[in-house]
């Protein structure tokens, strides 16, 4: 019998365009290849409304604006957790989210499921939560030694009631040049690159405008990004090592990651796609390549994650040095060209996926969760 | 008749063109898939009606058909009605439910009369024109015979006595009389060598064919079950292709020793090819890639090293052939390897493109179990990631249909990593052939095949090889 599975994206956050994508191209379209699944499409609109219909999985519903219409002539989904987790009675059998950012990457989404005792795809909630922080995340890095570059973080309320004071607190602190970012936000939304002080406070009140909580970094030298693609549970495994290309001198934003793409011609060797542009598998200086896959199994490791997550790595070329940059429980179209290159197709990445989930909450019931007391005898 | 109420829904006289012209408006293969067919809502599957001239006239006649016995059902059932006349309105409604099948046969009617009355004389005239300008044609003639890789060889053989002499072809697969006479018409009257591919679907068509060509060289590609439904025995399709003896000396005829049937057959000819020998040649060194396959050829002291772009030892054969027919046309060893060196693999037969690191071979037009063998021969030995296999299993296979296709099913089990059967009648067949050799591969049945084959960037990784054999149109079921 086909299982049932439930695909969730949209949602009430920055990334809402690019988790339909993610959802349309590299989830619903191979879970259909396959041919073994009913997929059962849970669109979340920009206000927060589920609604759910085949319609859902045309990309021109979206790309012609004829989305509007369908969200006001369907009622919004019934969610119940009677005899097993439940869509206007439909009975599901593995949630997958294709959810970026707020609300959903951040481990909000894994909470319900959690509660529903439902296998859901990608990280679990302590995970989901942990890498949506920039700051969390460093500090949960840091503490297993893995090393990161330097930074300082605030609150949006800190900075706003003393600007000047907290702008000058960072100067003296880092070392420029230096990257301003939302602590919360993906997609290289509302980061900036600084070189002075009056760089630094413009670029620390565009971050306050989207987050409560404000990450300042150290650039490292001599600069080569990376980006790992990890998979498993308990003994999870890497994709190839991938280097994204921005312009030449900049930072990959996200103009970069979601709009240039596959837009200006690459060279050989160069991939080009939905997350623009990059060198797959990544050309590095000997020895790097081993370091930095063993960092992001550290990471991954540390951070508690299973199902899938993307570990973005920062080298010094000069120094070899290898430094914890960001990690993403749900990458954009799963990075599914980077696992095609590794030799996994987008048909068996997320048929993986499902098995790694379902396998997740098999581990789980076996956990006591509850014991008989007395405590209530005595009221 | 589950689904009988599908006839009379406003697509079906739609449904009845798309089947006409499907078929080429060949009214055999039109009739035999309306009988066929039973949910007339699937039929168009692959494609949309294409309004040609001809199509609209019989648009509008069907129109008119359907306007005229809507009326006469109205009229006898008003009539009835009004009348109390319980027989006339039993013979309204028989002529209610009997029209899809009037509007079905009716249309064939004028096209029959069309064809007898216009396109028949028509064509008889081109064919004796065309008789003509073969009959007085100074160039020699090659034929090209077999149930199989006719279009291969043909297009081989043009690419590589192209190096030094003239030479013309019959195009495509354009091999019945009124093809060849109308690609007659179309030569020079200087050309060196005439190349033609003869169809044979019924007994007799080679030798119509040769009448009209008059070749003096053939090339026997091989003989298989392909068409058995229209030729009743196999003993019939070898008879037919061995029609060319009447034309051809002994001396000149090439025939395939790696087909069974054809080295079964007793003639005079005694030049045989194969993957080891052509004519008085000797093929060795034989190696084969994705890219490509070289071997040698030695005869006396005269050696030539062959490089194709075609994919599989199977190809061995008919290129060695083609090589010692080019040298018995007075082309030089070099003149040969560097035709072959351009010969390139043929749109959908053995034809390699990359996508995402994965190979993907499309040989869609291959259609016979000889192909299939030698298809998943090479997969088998192709040392990828994951070999895939995908095939809808062949059609016109009669009375062999189950024996062949559980053949398939064999040799898949011990060539692939992945099988992809395309949903239909032989699917089940090919099932049984895995079973019996317990298949330990994973197997995915899929019933959208345009679905599968336009997202199959989805399927493949870096390092898989995917070979994608045969495709049946809609009107296979």
């Amino acid at each position: 019998m086909k299982k049932t599975i439930a695909v969730y994206f949209g949602g009430r956050s920055t990334e809402h365009d690019i988790s339909i994508i993610t959802a349309l191209s590299s989830v619903i379209k191979p879970l259909e290849m396959a041919g073994e699944y009913n997929i059962v499409p849970v669109y979340i609109t920009k206000d927060g409304r589920w609604i759910s219909d085949s319609l859902l999985k045309d990309v021109a519903l979206f790309s012609s604006g004829r989305i509007d219409d369908v969200v006001k002539k369907t009622k919004p989904v019934a969610v119940t957790f009677d005899g097993g987790f439940r869509l206007n009675g439909k009975k599901i059998d593995v949630n997958f989210p294709s959810m970026h950012g707020s609300y959903g990457e951040d481990g909000s989404l894994m909470g319900l499921f959690r509660m529903a005792g439902i296998p859901f795809v990608g990280a679990d909630m302590d995970a989901s939560v942990i890498a949506m922080d920039k700051v969390l995340a460093k500090q949960v890095a840091e503490a297993n030694k893995i090393p990161t570059s330097k930074f300082m973080f605030m609150t949006r309320d800190t900075f706003l009631a003393n600007q000047t004071k907290e702008t000058k607190r960072v100067a003296d602190s880092l070392r420029f040049p230096l990257f301003v970012k939302p602590a919360h936000l993906g997609s290289s939304i509302g980061v900036t690159r600084v070189v002075d002080t009056d760089e630094l406070h413009n670029a620390l009140e565009v971050a306050a405008y989207y987050d409560n909580k404000i990450i300042v970094e150290e650039a490292v030298p001599n600069l080569i990004e990376v980006t790992i693609p990890v998979m498993g549970n308990k003994t999870p495994k890497t994709a190839l090592v991938e280097r994204p290309l921005a312009t030449a001198d900049e930072f990959f934003d996200f103009d970069n990651k979601y709009i240039r793409g596959g837009g200006k011609k690459s060279g050989g060797g160069k991939h080009t796609g939905a997350q623009g542009y990059s060198e797959l598998p990544a050309k590095l200086p000997a020895g790097l390549e081993s370091t930095a896959i063993e960092t992001a199994l550290s990471v991954y490791k540390a951070l508690g994650f299973e199902g899938t997550a993307r570990i973005d790595l920062l080298i010094d070329s000069k120094s070899k040095k290898v430094y914890f940059n960001e990690v993403n429980p749900l990458p954009g179209s799963l990075y599914a060209h980077n696992w095609r290159a590794a030799g996994v197709s987008t048909v068996e990445l997320v048929q993986d996926l499902i098995h790694l989930a379902e396998q997740r909450q098999a581990e789980q019931s076996k956990l006591q969760t509850t014991f008989s007391s007395s405590f209530l005898r005595q009221f | 008749m589950k689904y009988f109420w599908t006839r009379f829904l406003p697509s079906y006289p739609t449904v009845l063109l798309y089947m006409l012209q499907d078929t080429e408006y060949r009214l055999g293969r039109y009739l035999g898939w309306y009988h066929r067919v039973d949910d007339f809502r699937l039929v168009m599957k692959r494609r949309t009606l294409e309004v040609t001239r001809k199509v609209w006239l019989l648009r509008t006649a069907l129109w008119l058909l359907v306007v005229l016995i809507g009326t006469a059902v109205v009229v006898l059932m008003y009539v009835a009605m009004t009348e109390q006349m319980v027989g006339l309105f039993l013979i309204g409604l028989a002529l209610l439910l009997a029209a899809p099948f009037v509007l079905a046969y009716g249309i064939v009617l004028p096209l029959f009369l069309g064809w007898l009355l216009i396109q028949k004389p028509r064509e008889k005239m081109i064919i004796a024109t065309a008789q003509k300008i073969l009959n007085q044609h100074p160039a020699r003639r090659i034929a090209i015979v077999g149930s199989f890789g006719k279009t291969t060889a043909k297009e081989m053989l043009h690419v590589v006595m192209g190096e030094r002499l003239h030479v013309a072809a019959t195009p495509g697969n354009m091999n019945t009389a009124i093809g060849i006479s109308r690609f007659a018409r179309t030569l020079q009257g200087n050309e060196d060598v005439l190349i033609f591919e003869l169809g044979e679907e019924k007994v007799g068509d080679v030798r119509r064919l040769s009448r009209l060509t008059r070749p003096d060289f053939a090339v026997m590609t091989g003989i298989n079950e392909a068409h058995l439904s229209s030729f009743g025995t196999l003993e019939n399709t070898v008879g037919t292709i061995f029609e060319i003896d009447e034309f051809v000396p002994p001396r000149n005829l090439y025939k395939n020793a790696e087909s069974p049937l054809v080295k079964r057959h007793k003639n005079k000819s005694k030049l045989w090819f194969s993957k080891k020998v052509a004519g008085e040649w000797r093929v060795s060194h034989v190696e084969t890639s994705i890219e490509g396959t070289t071997f040698s050829m030695k005869r006396k002291k005269e050696t030539m090293r062959i490089q194709t772009g075609l994919i599989g030892v199977h190809t061995v054969g008919v290129t060695a052939a083609v090589a010692a027919l080019a040298y018995d046309f007075g082309l030089r060893t070099q003149d040969i390897e560097r035709g072959m060196r351009k010969v390139r693999p043929f749109e959908h037969r053995m034809d390699p493109r990359p996508m995402h690191g994965a190979w993907i071979i499309d040989d869609t037009y291959n259609g016979n179990s000889q192909g299939v063998a030698a298809g998943l021969a090479f997969l088998k030995k192709s040392g990828a990631r994951r070999r895939v296999y995908v095939t809808p299993g062949l059609v016109e296979q009669g009375s062999k249909t189950q024996e062949v296709h559980e053949e398939i099913g064999v040799q898949i089990a011990s060539s692939a990593d992945v099988v992809v059967l395309m949903q239909n009648s032989v699917t089940e067949y090919i099932k049984t052939g895995l079973q019996r050799r317990k298949f330990k591969g994973k197997l995915i049945e899929v019933d959208a095949p345009l679905q599968f084959y336009t997202n199959l960037d989805q399927f493949v990784a870096a390092g898989d090889i995917v070979l994608m054999q045969n495709d049946w149109t809609d009107n296979y079921q």
